[in-house]
């Protein structure tokens, strides 16, 4: 057998946790597709970065992570250009266009959303994904003092958006 | 006085046993404390039930595609030799040009070749299906293949207009009418060395998923509204 087999089929296992994760991070459930997919493509292209052995999650996370990154400072790029356009495109936009999201999901979305990006992906990972303290502090590359404190932001301010 | 940061990483159970039971005792004893911490928690509660139904939810077939885009590293001699013979007699290598220059957004019309058997022309700026590829969309219905032409989804737009996607061994794309033609939106082609029977094995290209995401409007055709939009002449 070779090692390449289990990378996939170890890949496609993670596909529900890692469509959750793009869900957690995009705006609507178009673009957590698009990231899913640009992620899945990256992580196959760069499979030999991979080291067996090691966890395949948290490397195909660090994968889709950065990946949103760069999307989101293309679109600020983009919107400091033409930003009025873009708004107006929004308001008229379906956030759940094409999938059956619940309403509990489209709200969460909304509120993940207005979160600074940098406190959104702490939430992510650690009270969607489940992912440690210390786990999420190495994939972001972050002091674990940084994390627990955009933890805190974070969370403060989804709780005010969505009550309980 | 339990600070922030101590509190959510005893909530979060990041604490070790000691410090997490006097954490537990602070807040039991902190109605504060302790209606802070049931919000919290019915917080983390809230996304899970939000976020979980995405992982409970099927994988989408673009995304499954994706994953079976590279080569597989295990050599299956059988699909190599039929990867190989499909090669050989593989029809319309023009297509592949075509549908290369549309990946990139630029058309340069003289790369259409000008033969009449041409699937494709190129008029006013716009790219109309022709010769074999026109009959098929005009005629065929996706259950009953013939020639080299295969019917996919047949569905509107959210014009109204009918659209069909459509796959030939390399190639596969999607035309919608318009103007009593069918004018091709998009034209792919499979990466280098994937033959016919391979694709098929992965389901619809990926970029043509997308693009039939992005276009269609509602439910795709069942077979008897595929038949009744082609007897009224695909109005």
């Amino acid at each position: 057998m070779s090692p390449y087999s289990s990378f996939d089929s170890e890949l496609v296992a993670l596909l529900p946790r890692l469509r959750r994760f793009a869900h957690a991070l995009s705006r609507n459930p178009a673009d957590a597709d698009d990231l899913t997919q640009a992620a899945i493509e990256r992580a196959l292209r760069s499979r030999d970065q991979w080291q067996p052995g090691s966890r395949l999650d948290s490397w195909a996370y660090r994968i889709m992570r950065n990946l949103w990154i760069d999307t989101v400072r293309a679109r600020v790029r983009k919107e400091k250009v033409e930003a009025p356009a873009e708004e107006a495109e929004r308001i008229g936009e379906d956030p759940t266009a094409g999938m059956d999201a619940s309403i509990d999901l489209s709200r969460m979305m909304a509120a993940m959303e207005r979160l600074p990006d940098e406190q959104r992906e702490v939430v992510a990972l650690i009270l969607i994904e489940g992912f440690g303290y210390r786990e999420t502090a190495e994939m972001l590359g972050l002091p674990i003092g940084t994390v627990s404190s955009r933890l805190v932001r974070g969370r403060t301010a989804l709780l005010e958006m969505v009550g309980t | 006085m339990v600070s922030d940061d101590i509190f959510f990483a005893w909530l979060d159970g990041e604490l070790g046993s000691d410090e997490a039971a006097r954490v537990a005792a602070e807040v039991q004893a902190d109605p504060n404390l302790a209606a802070r911490a049931e919000q919290h928690r019915a917080l983390r509660r809230s996304l899970g039930e939000a976020f979980d139904g995405v992982a409970d939810a099927p994988i989408p077939d673009h995304l499954l595609a994706a994953t079976r885009r590279s080569e597989p590293e295990v050599v299956d001699l059988g699909a190599a030799r039929r990867s190989r013979e499909a090669r050989t007699w593989a029809p319309l290598p023009q297509w592949a040009a075509i549908a290369a220059t549309l990946a990139v957004g630029i058309f340069v019309g003289t790369m259409v070749p000008e033969r009449s058997e041409a699937p494709v022309t190129v008029e006013g700026g716009k790219i109309y299906a022709a010769a074999a590829l026109d009959s098929a969309l005009t005629a065929q219905l996706a259950s009953a293949p013939a020639g080299d032409v295969r019917i996919g989804m047949t569905f509107r737009d959210q014009s109204g207009a009918v659209c069909r996607s459509f796959s030939e061994t390399a190639t596969s794309g999607l035309a919608c009418r318009n103007g009593g033609r069918w004018q091709v939106r998009g034209l792919f082609a499979a990466p280098e060395g994937q033959s016919g029977s391979y694709r098929m094995a992965a389901g619809m290209d990926p970029n043509l998923a997308a693009l039939v995401d992005s276009t269609i409007a509602g439910e795709p055709f069942d077979a008897a509204q595929e038949k009744s939009a082609r007897d009224k002449g695909w109005r």
